[in-house]
């Protein structure tokens, strides 16, 4: 299996507070990994250590050989390094159509082309009869598909999500789950952060789980989900192992404990 | 298509203007270049959505650098005016690259400082710019046996600067420098996401920004004839040249361009009607369109198009 991403002893500090500790991380091409764990347990700034908006402390990234620890996010992305954000980051003023127009454009300097390139992500994610609407106006599954038709028009070569499924209701959940399956059967490296239990163990060949900034277990969805330090970490707090796994809640939190 | 045919139209009209109108050529004059002004504003401040109040540094170098070059050297006034183009190219990338780490309102009150440091320069280096008494251009070579001291001769090269203007941002706009731009005045770091450098954006905006003010700065110094520094770096002249692009509609090709006929057509209007309340009706004016369209005239009228066309074809 080609490396596609490797990431080996990620610290990432603010102030005295560590937010990831030593993190490693190997990502194969066509492979989907998968990070959890409960909230603030640094998925988020791990990610965004990747992709180059946080400085790491310590350790390095490369992505297909290439070392990129210190180069900014435009230059990962140029990279093949996509991306699309917690929180759906639209151009706002802009329509569906030249959301996608922005990305298309990295790869050409024609007009023409990247249009083209814009309306194939939009066919490609289901927005195409969208595009002329102002992107402002979307609802949440369809600026999730946009973020993600921004990030597919990059081209890239390695897909970061960050929690692109939370909130959808069950058919668009479905949907989703088959087209990022669809993705990496492309050859498509995919990390994802996610809550929704139901994608990770649906998707993910190797899930990572994080709490309070280092990687307490990894290895398959069910292996993890068995893992007594994962269900401790959501749970909190001793004796908790057992009367209830992580898998069987959509949002698991760290506040469910009672210790 | 419809719209090329009425900005035809609106070029033959005013290319027949000075025949109709001779004696009403300065007002007319000052409207095309604040009209040329308010779209290379545009460039940053709407497109790239940096807000800049500092744009009379490059009216100030554009004019005291043609001024100085034909008075001292000669200089014919087009080589003084991209003289002034790359003085101002220049300045634009230095405060770009100090100022740009800085966002929002922090880059905005940066701005105000150029124009005031050059004006304190302009003052102080009375070796250069005289000072406080200011520069005259007494002669300038004639191209083609046209005088440019004549008001018709610089009508047409205002016209000229802000159909020039006009075409050079309708032409970046609708290319992928103009969706860099854009992406970068919504969100800098998803732009970065789809693999733009928001900082290289930022300054060569500034840059073409600051070179096409200074182009109009020329015409303008030509069109005064006379420049002192408490006019010509003056803050209000960068506010007015902000304003008339806001309230036109930032970031649209025909915005600032509308801002400059209300704007000196309210003021011409409110100024022999209303004597000492004008100014009072015209910041009423601004107040007004700030607070119910946001967008400005033309952001208004466009956003609201876009919705209705795209609800027609959501009909069918």
């Amino acid at each position: 299996m080609q490396e596609a991403l490797n990431a080996d002893g990620v610290v990432v500090q603010f102030g005295g507070l560590t937010a990831v500790n030593r993190v490693s991380l190997k990502l194969g091409k066509g492979e989907i990994q998968g990070l959890i764990g409960p909230n603030g347990a640094g998925k988020t700034t791990l990610f965004n250590a990747l992709t180059g908006y946080v400085r790491l402390h310590q350790g390095s990234v490369k992505l297909f050989g290439d070392d990129i620890t210190h180069l900014p996010p435009y230059a990962r992305a140029r990279r093949g390094l996509g991306r699309t954000f917690q929180i759906e980051r639209p151009f706002e003023e802009l329509t569906v159509l030249e959301n996608a127009l922005i990305p298309a454009f990295l790869k050409t300097e024609r007009r023409q082309q990247a249009e083209a390139r814009a309306w194939q992500v939009l066919e490609q994610v289901g927005l195409a009869d969208r595009a002329q609407q102002p992107s402002a106006d979307l609802n949440l599954a369809r600026r999730r598909r946009l973020e993600l038709a921004k990030a597919l028009a990059l081209e890239p070569r390695v897909l970061f999500l960050d929690e692109l499924m939370a909130g959808l209701n069950p058919p668009a959940l479905a949907d989703m789950i088959a087209f990022v399956r669809g993705l990496s059967e492309t050859g498509l490296a995919i990390l994802m952060v996610e809550h929704i239990m139901k994608a990770i163990v649906e998707l993910c060949d190797h899930v990572i789980v994080l709490a309070f900034g280092e990687k307490i277990s990894e290895g398959t969805p069910e292996a993890v989900t068995a893992d007594p330090r994962v269900i401790e970490a959501y749970l909190g707090g001793a004796g908790a192992a057992g009367e209830e796994s992580p898998g069987s809640a959509d949002e698991p939190t760290n506040e469910t404990g009672e210790s | 298509m419809r719209t090329s045919l009425i900005a035809l139209v609106l070029l033959a009209l005013a290319a027949l203007y000075p025949l109709a109108f001779p004696h009403l050529l300065s007002i007319a004059i000052f409207f095309l270049i604040l009209a040329g002004w308010a779209t290379a504003w545009d460039i940053l401040g709407g497109w790239t959505g940096q807000t800049s109040l500092g744009h009379a540094a490059f009216v100030g170098l554009g004019s005291y650098t043609l001024a100085i070059l034909a008075n001292r050297y000669g200089l014919a006034p087009w080589w003084g005016a991209l003289s002034g183009m790359a003085l101002a190219a220049l300045l634009a990338w230095i405060w770009g690259k100090l100022t740009f780490k800085l966002r929002g309102p922090y880059f905005t009150l940066s701005t105000i400082a150029i124009a005031e440091i050059l004006r304190l320069v302009a003052i102080e280096e009375k070796w250069l710019t005289q000072g406080a008494e200011g520069v005259f251009i007494f002669s300038l070579e004639q191209p083609f046996g046209f005088d440019l001291f004549d008001r018709q001769v610089e009508y047409y090269a205002a016209l000229l600067y802000l159909v020039l203007v006009l075409l050079l941002v309708g032409w970046l706009v609708q290319g992928k420098f103009g969706y860099q731009m854009r992406a970068v005045r919504e969100d800098e770091e998803a732009a970065q996401a789809a693999g733009i450098n928001p900082e290289r954006v930022k300054l060569i905006a500034f840059m073409l920004s600051g070179a096409l003010t200074a182009l109009g700065a020329a015409i303008y110094a030509v069109f005064l004839s006379y420049l002192e520094p408490h006019d010509i770096f003056f803050l209000p002249l960068s506010v007015q040249i902000a304003l008339t692009a806001i309230i036109g509609g930032r970031g649209t090709l025909f915005g600032p361009l509308t801002g400059a006929l209300l704007l000196v057509g309210a003021g011409e209007v409110f100024r022999n009607t209303f004597a000492e309340a004008n100014l009072l009706i015209y910041g009423i004016l601004i107040v007004l369109v700030v607070l119910f369209l946001p967008r400005g005239l033309i952001g208004a009228w466009r956003y609201r198009a876009i919705r209705r066309r795209y609800a027609r074809s959501a009909q069918r």
